[in-house]
């Protein structure tokens, strides 16, 4: 597959995404449905890589373009991975430039509190996760 | 406050983000502790990156470090810390690739990645603790309970975050200009 089709398709699904395996319905689509250079099973070969190893979830991107394209492959899956985040810095700066206004300050704190209700769900879902994961390894029940 | 050298950057977010399992909170959690520890950030400034890299495309901890490192060190920052939190595990990612080592056959390493996931709802939780305590103690609770409120409404009927963070910015806003 061509580098520059794979970064664009790759960068398509992370942008579109807001967590880590949120990019995996569109990549499904388009590497395994559309274009078809990659098997289902393949697809679950990179998610799976990806959770076994430390790191950003988002990074199993890098073994999705590798299976598809070799090491050119795995450099655009970075590049995808790594391109929408530089859209935090004038996110960041809209914010602090406005944040001494109330409203602004008001929107901010909502988010922040949304974001800790957020991350308390997220934390009940990976406790759930974490115990099934217990009991498998260490074989109980 | 004081900045650390772009080294030091590289260094704390390369090391904090590649040694977690279970996604980016934790990740997060390991490098605001490290990053008040040394004086470099303050909970406010932990508490605005968490919100602007939950409102950046793509994998939120990446965006926390890029607004980290843009934040201490401008823009050579903000590439110091994309890199250093995202290359040593994409290498590692396209290793395992390419070799088609299913590492997550070994038993060692199904224990690793329990108990990594274990340690990693640990640290979600205190990022959590951090980020909801400073408006438990301060005037405005009965905002703050609506804003929770609306939150916990939206999550039940499945609206994705990024929605959810977008009506709860509407509503903060909304709430303060009925108190006026």
């Amino acid at each position: 597959m061509n580098v520059l089709l794979l970064y664009g398709l790759l960068l398509k699904a992370t942008m579109t995404s807001f967590a880590g395996l949120g990019s995996l319905p569109q990549i499904e689509r388009d590497f395994v449905e559309t274009h078809q250079v990659l098997t289902a099973e393949q697809l679950g070969e990179a998610v799976l890589v990806g959770r076994s190893t430390p790191g950003p979830i988002g990074a199993y991107v890098v073994a999705v373009g590798y299976l598809a394209a070799g090491w050119p492959g795995a450099i655009a899956g970075w590049l995808a991975m790594i391109t929408p985040a530089v859209l935090a810095v004038p996110l960041l700066i809209v914010v602090q430039r406005w944040i001494h206004l109330p409203h602004t300050r008001a929107a901010v704190d909502a988010i922040v509190l949304a974001s800790g209700v957020l991350l308390v769900a997220t934390g009940v879902r990976l406790a759930v996760e974490a115990a099934q994961q217990l009991m498998r390894v260490f074989r109980v029940g | 406050m004081p900045s650390p050298s772009i080294r030091q950057l590289f260094w704390a977010v390369a090391r904090d983000v590649n040694r977690t399992f279970g996604g980016g909170y934790a990740a997060m959690e390991l490098m605001r502790r490290t990053f008040t520890r040394q004086g470099w950030l303050d909970d406010a400034g932990n508490a605005l990156l968490m919100a602007v890299s939950r409102l950046t495309p793509g994998t939120n901890v990446l965006a926390y470090c890029v607004g980290l490192g843009w934040r201490l060190r401008g823009t050579a920052g903000a590439m110091a810390a994309l890199v250093g939190g995202s290359l040593p595990a994409s290498i590692l990612i396209a290793v395992l690739a390419a070799t088609v080592a299913r590492v997550d056959q070994y038993r060692s390493v199904q224990i690793a990645i329990a108990v990594g996931s274990a340690i990693a709802v640990v640290l979600v939780f205190s990022a959590a603790w951090h980020l909801l305590r400073p408006y438990m103690f301060r005037p405005g609770r009965a905002r703050t309970g609506v804003i929770v409120l609306v939150t916990v409404a939206l999550l039940l009927l499945d609206v994705t975050p990024v929605r959810i963070l977008l009506v709860a910015a509407a509503v903060g806003i909304v709430v303060l200009r009925s108190d006026r």
